[in-house]
């Protein structure tokens, strides 16, 4: 098999532009609850704005990331207001406003607002991280932001008021890249987030991949056809990410490492991950399927004809070939 | 032979700082004899030893040394037998002159240490006793820690049940387990901590003897048991002998019945070690004089006759290996324990867990003792019942509970349309009653039931089969990996369906492989899995290949 060509369905069957009906949804939802926000705290906030991938240009159609920041005023809960108040704040806001429509829960920096299932099926998750300027209208200047982490964050533990980053900034740097090289770059990221779907609940944030993707085309020379840059890519994180000097700077604030919001097991489990998806499809292109498959709503499909003397299909006295044993 | 003495003299004269001081000879029994001098370092002091060379030596007898030091006077020094005899253990040599040199090498080692600088071990030794049997017959006592602070001369009963009876050096032995320690008025004081089937011996069997917490253990130089009941009189009270006089008297009629006495004591800060002695009733060995219309009990000067005690707490049983904690410490579900399942069971078993439910509906034949962990001798039997009574015959401190059919695990786990049935479990039920275990293997090889538990996204499922004539073993570990095993199985292994076993007389094939085949896949897996857990890396789905196309390969493909 042709794995280049396999990695361009996969990225191909996973545009977003496919799921626009899904798409809208989100979008919806997505305003609904940034107007509810502006509406509630008015005054006390600057205008809440997209920050996931759909904002950075790298979104995949199985996981819109629809992440909304909420930038506060520095004295939207007071003069003495914590960081630790205003999460509290928002989250009971949110959870008193989509209770009854949604599960509202309280994540690592974000507050998870995902939609019952709609009579389609589909569910829109949309993740509020609350953020507060660092001094007063110093958020007109320079877009910083702290952020308050609830439960454990990599090195960051639960109650830190120490993350300090300019989330514009962010977006900024990540879809500029990912625009400018769209063959490379932006197909990479995309190729990492379908991997990253396949894994329940990866304790990677896309921040981190995207980040390590653009440092290993900073650092290595990645040419060739699509199955090489992505190969070199994942030689890259594998031999980096668990070395004591690995750091990956947050283009929103120099001072904060990526690294840092992965702890030393998680590190060497990514660390092997890549060199197992190296490995495995070394040995067998038809592994490349397990680790990037195409989206199987979009795939189109070669039916099989109806044929007699098909070996594996089972009959009476002989099993399937997916009979297992033991 | 005279030439072996003259050799072995020779041998001994060149070594530094040794003297002979009683000339070597061969004893009647062939033996050679003799005594030698060392002289210690930077003093002018020497010691003196009996040394008795055995017709074996270089080689051992049997797993013992055959070279013997002796000197009778060092008796309070660590490592020592009561015969006087240093206790060495040295390394293997068939030349006689160096054998020669490494013992008495190892001799001058143990008075460097323990003669000269009174090394203290860290490591306990129990006390240096013979156990005696009772008429001809053998009685061991075992036990495990409990959580129960004993005061010095605390006594009262303790409840024991037969376990087994076997062998003991040629000789019938009686195993019992210790159950409960209890007052001296029969109220319970606490339980040992083993699991439900060996405490429920008592149902079968429960018979009492006494103890007495003594704190000091019964012995000289803290290593030689007593051997009269007189020496234990210091470390006993009035009151526990007048306890055992009144026992004596009201149990009169049992005239002849032994009675075990568990005398506990401390071996370090917190662990109290049981040692028993036999008492028979109407040969106690005690009498008491009246001073004062007041009993004054002693004990007499007969000999001790020490029985065999072992402590089988938890952390000794598993002293010498165990699985990690997330397995051992954990509640394990096995769905399936045929071949790869009655493996993992007795693995997990072996390894140290102790909350194991088992669940399959299938029946044991005669046929599937080949290759899965089962016997011969209980026949046909239920699955679950056998291996439950195996897995209890390995582990006291396992408790085995058995899924029966009836529950979830009827077929209603697979419904998935309820709207016309009266009884609904929902996804919310099913995925609590598996989220109650920490680990789940699933070796039922049954696809339809992987593709369910595929669909609760579970987090601590584990599933693994093999292909037909075990030539590589499928371990998923990872959420919803049911497409990723079928693949395996359809398009990447070569799982040859058509060269099956037709066992004579049944419809339905099964696959070829043997116990040897298949136990070194699954041991290989749960090292694997054993491994991922300690380095705490997320488990990954993987599988185990083999490769006879000329010596045995194995490779471990993690995904």
């Amino acid at each position: 098999m042709n794995k280049s060509e396999h990695l361009d369905s996969v990225i191909k069957t996973h545009q977003i532009t496919k799921e626009e009906k899904l798409l809208n949804k989100f979008r919806e939802r997505n305003k609904e609850v940034k107007d509810d926000l502006f509406e509630h705290y008015k005054g006390s906030i600057y205008n809440p704005f997209n920050s996931g991938s759909y904002a950075k240009n790298t979104a995949i159609n199985t996981k819109f990331d629809f992440d909304l920041i909420a930038p506060f005023k520095r004295y939207a809960f007071g003069t003495k207001g914590t960081l630790k108040e205003m999460y509290e704040d928002v989250y009971d806001f949110l959870y008193e406003k989509y209770k009854d429509v949604a599960k509202v829960k309280k994540q690592k920096v974000s507050i998870g607002i995902e939609f019952y299932a709609d009579s389609e099926n589909d569910i829109v998750k949309i993740d509020v991280t609350p953020g507060r300027e660092l001094n007063e209208k110093q958020y007109i200047e320079d877009s910083k932001l702290n952020l308050y982490v609830y439960s454990r964050y990599g090195k960051f533990d639960a109650g830190s008021e120490r993350i300090q980053t300019n989330i514009q900034a962010q977006i900024d740097s990540i879809r500029n890249r990912a625009t400018t090289e769209k063959d490379s770059i932006r197909k990479i990221i995309r190729l990492l987030k379908v991997w990253k779907k396949t894994k329940f609940d990866y304790p990677t944030k896309s921040y981190f991949l995207e980040l390590i993707t653009i440092k290993a085309f900073d650092n290595k020379t990645i040419a060739g056809n699509l199955w090489d840059k992505l190969k070199t890519v994942l030689e890259y994180i594998k031999d980096e990410v668990t070395k004591d000097s690995f750091t990956l700077k947050d283009k929103g604030n120099s001072s904060n490492d990526l690294a840092d919001t992965l702890t030393e097991s998680e590190k060497r489990t990514l660390s092997n991950d890549m060199k197992n998806i190296l490995d495995r499809i070394e040995e067998n292109d038809e592994n490349i399927k397990t680790y990037f498959p195409e989206n199987a709503k979009f795939k189109e499909d070669k039916k099989e004809e109806n044929k007699y003397q098909v070996k594996g299909s089972g009959f009476f006295t002989i099993p399937p070939k997916n009979e297992r044993f033991g | 032979m005279e030439d072996r003495l003259h050799k072995i003299i020779g041998y001994v004269s060149e070594l530094k700082d040794v003297s002979i001081v009683d000339t070597f000879e061969i004893t009647n029994d062939l033996d050679i004899k003799g005594a030698i001098s060392i002289k210690l370092p930077d003093n002018q002091e020497s010691l003196i030893f009996e040394v008795r060379i055995l017709p074996e030596y270089p080689l051992k007898t049997g797993n013992s040394e055959s070279i013997t030091f002796i000197n009778i006077g060092l008796l309070k020094y660590k490592h020592i037998m009561k015969s006087g005899s240093i206790c060495i253990h040295t390394s293997h040599c068939t030349d006689l002159r160096k054998k020669i040199e490494i013992d008495f090498n190892s001799l001058k080692r143990w008075i460097w240490e323990y003669y000269i600088n009174g090394k203290e071990d860290k490591h306990y030794e129990h006390l240096i006793l013979n156990p005696s049997p009772i008429k001809t017959a053998y009685y061991s006592y075992l036990f495990t820690e409990v959580s129960h602070s004993f005061n010095k001369g605390d006594f009262g009963y303790f409840e024991y049940s037969l376990m087994s009876e076997g062998s003991y050096y040629g000789n019938k032995i009686y195993n019992n387990v210790v159950q409960e320690f209890k007052t001296k008025y029969q109220k319970s004081i606490i339980q040992c901590q083993w699991g439900i089937q060996i405490k429920s011996l008592r149902r079968v069997s429960s018979n009492h003897g006494i103890y007495i917490y003594i704190e000091t253990p019964p012995a000289n130089f803290e290593k030689f048991a007593f051997e009269t009941w007189k020496e234990l009189e210091p470390l006993i009270s009035q009151d526990f002998l007048k306890f055992l006089y009144d026992f004596e008297v009201s149990n009169k009629n049992n005239r002849g019945v032994n009675i075990p006495l568990l005398l506990g004591y401390k071996i370090t800060d917190n662990e109290i070690h049981w040692q028993t002695a036999n008492l028979e009733i109407g040969n106690f060995p005690i009498y008491h004089k009246k001073e004062n219309q007041k009993y004054i009990g002693y004990f007499d000067d007969r000999n001790i006759e020490w029985g065999i005690t072992k402590n089988c707490s938890y952390k000794y049983f598993f002293g010498r290996g165990k699985m990690e904690d997330k397995i051992s410490q954990g509640r394990i579900l096995i769905i399936g324990v045929g071949a790869i399942g009655s493996m993992v069971a007795t693995t997990l078993a072996r390894g140290g867990c102790t909350k194991i439910d088992v669940v399959d509906f299938d029946v044991k034949e005669p046929e599937n003792v080949c290759r899965a962990e089962y016997s011969f001798l209980t026949g046909i039997n239920d699955k679950v019942t056998d291996i439950s009574n195996y897995l209890h015959s390995i582990s006291p401190f396992i408790d085995v509970k058995i899924i029966q059919k009836g529950g979830l695990f009827n077929s209603i786990l697979k419904i998935q349309d309820w709207e016309k049935f009266e009884i609904q479990i929902h996804e919310t039920e099913k995925k609590e009653f598996f989220n109650q275990y920490d680990l789940i293997f699933d070796c039922s090889t049954d696809n339809d039931l992987m593709f369910v538990l595929n669909q609760l996204e579970l987090h601590n499922l584990i599933s693994m089969a093999i292909t037909n004539k075990a030539k590589s073993l499928v371990c998923s570990t990872e959420i919803k990996s049911y497409d990723w095993v079928i693949n395996q199985f359809e398009k990447i292994l070569d799982n040859d369906i058509e060269d099956l076993h037709y066992p004579t007389g049944c419809w339905s094939p099964t696959f070829k492989a043997s116990y040897n085949d298949i136990s070194v896949l699954v041991q290989y897996a749960l090292k694997h899995i054993n491994l991922r857990l300690s380095q705490d890396i997320s488990l990954r789905n993987f599988v185990v290949e083999t490769n006879t196309d000329n010596e045995l390969n194995i490779k471990l493909k993690e995904f």
